[in-house]
């Protein structure tokens, strides 16, 4: 028996009954993944720091403006700079400034710190939060976290994945056709692909068209020696035929969206065009015609003097994941009759990795291989603070025995558990990873 | 000449006389090969289908719709009469499966519904204006782009064997073989197409802008130019 498998079976004989025992996916579940592209500063919200210590450089009011950053109390630093007070929450854990509007739901949040990235590249690092794997020659070896729930759970969804500019990908075998990610620059393309004008032709002329493509495909794929790609498109073009019946247009168009869900702040300085994304996630989830939606939020890669605003940044993004989780409160449930949205919908946001706990001579910071991470959701224990990194050089720090031995926790750990945690093995996605049941509740 | 050097030049001699050229052989005529087994040859492709990639196919989309620029037939497909058949081809960038280097998007390796969306958004606004250009204008059949063919004389519908016939002149121009190597069933399938959309727009009593023998001929496009056929190889 090689070594890799195993340790792969102890670590499953070490998985947790629940995770192997052989219990239906569960349904009407919803899911919402945000990559915070560029590499966040976790010191300013998951990880605080306001003590000079070791390489640390707290955030501190001579390279950081302070003036619209809410949670931001000064606190006296020795070289007459002015740093922030700790931000305590009601569930005990202490953050950062950056905590923004996450801070009246503390206890329904579970933050992981010190993640341990092993890599300081945006493509790498945004590839390994969002599959566990590290990228292979360039491309990304494994399926994302999206394309595996919706693999799982969401291959009978109108969309089982819709990408904005996440680091979605679709590698592996096993994995249902009709959940390659809906990939897209903006959620506005989505309703101009299904925008059709009736001046030349009518819908059932263009849907007896895609029946008969539909035919086509399945017909050549029952002569070819390799099917699975003819049949692929054969069920896309069913999906199509759903789409354009249930007319979806308005779900996807941004000035609809805009419109129907006007508590998200479409003029934020960062993240006022993004919000349109997950104004898409509450809309289409409540019409239940999506399983996943899955998108970016940029600006963090602050190498200059662009830091000045990273708390303020931080603060926008943890206030649209605050507006869009009360959202879901305020939405019932598609199909779980007396159930809101909110008791169904996990969130999950990653980022490439963290920055430097040095401020660079451009008075920002660069690239560093440790990580946080925010999951709200049902199945996690709330108000959590899980991992750690060390006082004085921000490096993820052993936080447990895992099954290879006392290490820091890592994106592929993270992932199993959310995997896991909806009855899926990630061992059927997944090389690396193992179950933290301790981020998980009882 | 002492008898030591006589002997030695014969030897050398015999060793010169041993390089001359080799004696030839004859060619026979060997023993018939006996069959043993027929097997047919293998010609199946031995990897799945793939996915042209998509400058390969917005290459062909240009080339068979008049061999425009890009930004021509972003032009011509979105007109000037209201009709919002296309938009902007940065609009579709990302769903036609482009790499998008400005927000770092990769190139989509597979197709996926909406991409299908997409070709057909695409493929209708080709197709329409094809038919302007080659069937209503009426230039004559060398200067058409894509309908090389003869309309129908009247309001009729074509029947089998005259369908056939300009269908074939299609299918060559978008999957490039004649169609009568295609499977035997799509020249049948297409036909009732053509016959539906006839039939349709004649009981509709020309609402829409084209005529019942041009929206039926546009239908027959819309379904080459999506074809997966077209898309992978």
């Amino acid at each position: 028996m090689q070594r890799r498998t195993f340790l792969k079976s102890l670590l499953l004989a070490g998985m947790p009954m629940r995770v192997l025992a052989d219990t239906a996916a569960p349904a009407g579940e919803f899911f919402v993944f945000i990559h915070a592209a560029g590499g966040w500063d976790v010191t300013l919200w998951a990880d605080p720091r306001n003590e000079k210590k070791g390489i640390i450089h707290p955030a501190a009011t001579d390279n950081t403006d302070p003036s619209q950053v809410r949670h931001w109390v000064d606190a006296p630093m020795e070289d007459g700079a002015r740093t922030f007070q700790l931000v305590k929450a009601r569930s005990g854990a202490v953050f950062g400034p950056g905590i923004g509007g996450l801070l009246d739901v503390s206890d329904r949040i579970t933050v992981v710190n010190g993640l341990a990235m092993n890599t300081v590249s945006h493509p790498d690092g945004s590839a390994f939060s969002a599959t566990g794997r590290h990228l292979v020659g360039g491309r990304s070896p494994a399926p994302s976290i999206d394309t595996m729930v919706a693999n799982e759970l969401g291959r009978e969804q109108m969309f089982p994945t819709v990408s904005v500019a996440f680091p979605s990908s679709y590698v592996g075998d096993g994995l249902d056709r009709r959940v390659v990610p809906l990939t897209v620059g903006q959620i506005g393309s989505v309703s101009r692909s299904l925008a059709r004008t009736e001046l030349y032709d009518a819908d059932a002329d263009r849907d007896e068209v895609t029946a008969l493509l539909s035919q086509e495909a399945n017909d050549l794929a029952s002569r070819s020696a390799y099917p699975d790609v003819l049949r692929g498109v054969g069920l896309q073009m069913e999906s199509l035929r759903r789409m354009l019946g249930s007319k979806l247009s308005d779900a996807f168009s941004a000035d609809a969206l805009r419109k129907a869900h006007p508590q998200f702040n479409y003029k934020g300085r960062f993240h006022g065009a993004s919000s349109v994304n997950a104004a898409f996630a509450v809309d289409a989830m409540k019409r239940n015609v999506v399983r996943c939606v899955s998108f970016s939020l940029g600006g963090f890669d602050t190498h200059n003097t662009n830091y000045r605003t990273h708390a303020q940044l931080l603060q926008e993004t943890m206030d649209l994941v605050a507006i869009l989780l009360k959202s879901f409160d305020d939405t019932p449930h598609p199909t779980l009759v007396g159930k809101k949205l909110a008791d169904h919908t996990h969130i999950v946001m990653v980022s490439d990795f963290c920055r430097t706990p040095q401020i660079n001579q451009q008075g920002g910071r660069d690239h560093y291989p440790n990580n946080s991470a925010l999951v709200v959701s049902p199945r996690f224990k709330g108000g959590l603070v899980f991992g750690k990194s060390d006082p004085e050089q921000l490096l993820p720090a052993k936080v447990k025995k895992f099954i290879d031995g006392e290490r820091a926790i890592a994106p592929p750990d993270l992932l199993a558990t959310f995997l896991s945690s909806f009855h899926v093995n990630p061992r059927k996605y997944m090389r690396d990873g193992e179950v933290v049941p301790e981020l998980l509740k009882a | 000449m002492s008898p030591l050097r006589s002997a030695a030049i014969a030897l050398g001699a015999a060793a010169i006389a041993g390089c001359g050229p080799k004696e030839l052989v004859p060619p026979q005529v060997g023993p018939k090969l006996t069959v043993t087994s027929t097997s047919t040859q293998d010609s199946a492709p031995k990897e799945e289908l793939r996915m042209v990639p998509a400058e390969a196919y917005m290459r062909t989309y240009l080339a068979l719709f008049g061999g425009l620029a890009p930004l021509e037939v972003q032009k011509r497909a979105r007109g000037g009469d209201g009709a919002q058949l296309f938009d902007t081809w940065d609009d579709y960038f990302s769903s036609l499966g482009f790499p998008d280097y400005r927000i770092d998007m990769p190139r989509s390796q597979q197709t996926n519904a909406l991409m299908v969306a997409t070709f057909e958004r695409l493929g209708v606004a080709l197709c329409d204006r094809a038919v302007e250009h080659d069937l209503k204008a009426k230039p004559p059949v060398s200067e058409r782009v894509v309908f090389a063919f003869d309309e129908a004389a009247g309001p009729a519908p074509l029947d089998r064997a005259a369908f056939e016939s300009r269908f074939d002149v299609l299918h060559r121009t978008f999957l490039a073989y004649p169609v009568k190597l295609a499977p035997t069933e799509r020249a049948a399938r297409f036909f009732k197409l053509y016959g539906d959309v006839h039939a349709r727009h004649a009981k509709a009593g020309g609402k829409a802008r084209f005529s019942p023998d041009e929206a039926a001929w546009a239908s027959v496009c819309y379904g080459l130019v999506r074809h997966p056929e077209f898309h992978l190889y």
